[in-house]
């Protein structure tokens, strides 16, 4: 009964993690809006404690939690790494997008208008045709 | 607290939403792009230095409340009307915002709106003096671009920021009403 009741918590738990993308390698091509909005669900009150004048800008407010990182709630502390990674990894994607792309660009949209919005559309059209990391970095980039 | 509003029939007739009041806390990445992408057609000039400037000689014009607006072109342009909180007397955006400017960030990003000049528009009501509206206006505009140029890494080059106070109030009818205080996106094209 007992390992029946766990199991059955471990599939709920698993569901939970699924859904929601924690833990998974989800976490690299998670949207702004959907990285801050934990920031401000877990850190809400420690912001306004030790927070409360610092901004968005710069990420005024991640700098400011992680000063505080021995004061905030644990909960806050875990979501603050969660969410600094979220935002690094997609600033990243987007600054190797284009190396990470080049020969792709070369080969697939030879005639294609240089330029970001030009060349992006170029390989969204062909996306079958590029290279798993380049639609990877497209992805990551939040750039679909 | 609502996040945020379509306030404008453009943005509502786009979106296939009746009302204005039916569009609360719909706002979605998505719904930022069909409102902002514009088709070519749609994209009339404006220049926001001038648009800044004309809200300055107004707001310092003396006299309790705006005359009317000050631009109609603005109603000709791709655009959103988006609710963000801020700390009350200053331009620090609250936390319960931030989704919203990260949904901006988001829409911003994709190949639908990449490269395309946005304006941030501030707006506040008719409450307090007009020169002291139009500067948080202003400084609330800036601190949605910083925002979203700094830690949502829109480039810089394709956002600007202007405030006109209380000069485009969104309900003239009702100058103190909550609706005049907004954030308004508008897209001067490539």
């Amino acid at each position: 009964m007992t390992v029946l009741r766990l199991t059955f918590a471990t599939i709920i738990m698993a569901l939970v993690v699924a859904v929601t993308g924690i833990g998974s390698a989800k976490a690299d091509t998670v949207g702004y809006a959907d990285a801050i909005k934990i920031l401000s669900r877990d850190c809400g009150k420690d912001i306004e404690r030790y927070c409360a004048t610092a901004t968005l800008a710069n990420y005024g407010v991640g700098r400011c939690l992680k000063e505080n990182q021995g004061k905030i709630s644990g909960q806050c502390a875990t979501s603050l790494v969660q969410v600094t990674q979220s935002i690094e990894a997609r600033r990243a994607a987007q600054q190797s997008a284009d190396q990470v792309c080049n020969r792709d660009i070369q080969r697939l949209c030879p005639m294609t208008k240089r330029g970001r919005g030009y060349t992006l559309q170029c390989l969204l059209k062909a996306q079958p045709s590029v290279s798993e990391k380049c639609n990877a970095a497209i992805t990551n980039a939040g750039w679909r | 607290m609502t996040i945020a509003r379509i306030a404008v029939p453009f943005a509502a007739l786009l979106a296939g939403i009746a009302t204005p009041a039916a569009a609360q806390n719909q706002l979605d990445r998505n719904q930022i792009i069909k409102s902002l992408y514009e088709t070519g057609s749609t994209v009339a000039a404006l220049d926001p230095a001038a648009l800044q400037a004309a809200a300055e000689r107004a707001a310092a014009s003396g006299g309790d409340n705006a005359q009317g607006p000050l631009s109609d072109r603005i109603n000709t342009l791709p655009q959103l009307s988006v609710e963000i909180n801020f700390d009350r007397g200053s331009a620090r955006i609250r936390p319960e915002s931030y989704y919203s400017v990260g949904l901006i960030a988001d829409a911003l990003h994709t190949p639908y709106l990449m490269g395309q000049r946005i304006v941030v528009v501030g707006h506040t009501d008719a409450t307090g003096g007009r020169e002291l509206n139009l500067k948080l206006s202003k400084e609330r505009a800036a601190s949605v671009r910083d925002a979203l140029v700094t830690t949502f890494n829109v480039p810089a080059a394709q956002l600007t920021s202007i405030g006109l106070g209380e000069e485009q109030l969104q309900d003239p009818a009702h100058p103190d009403s909550g609706v005049n205080r907004r954030v308004q996106l508008l897209n001067l094209g490539p």
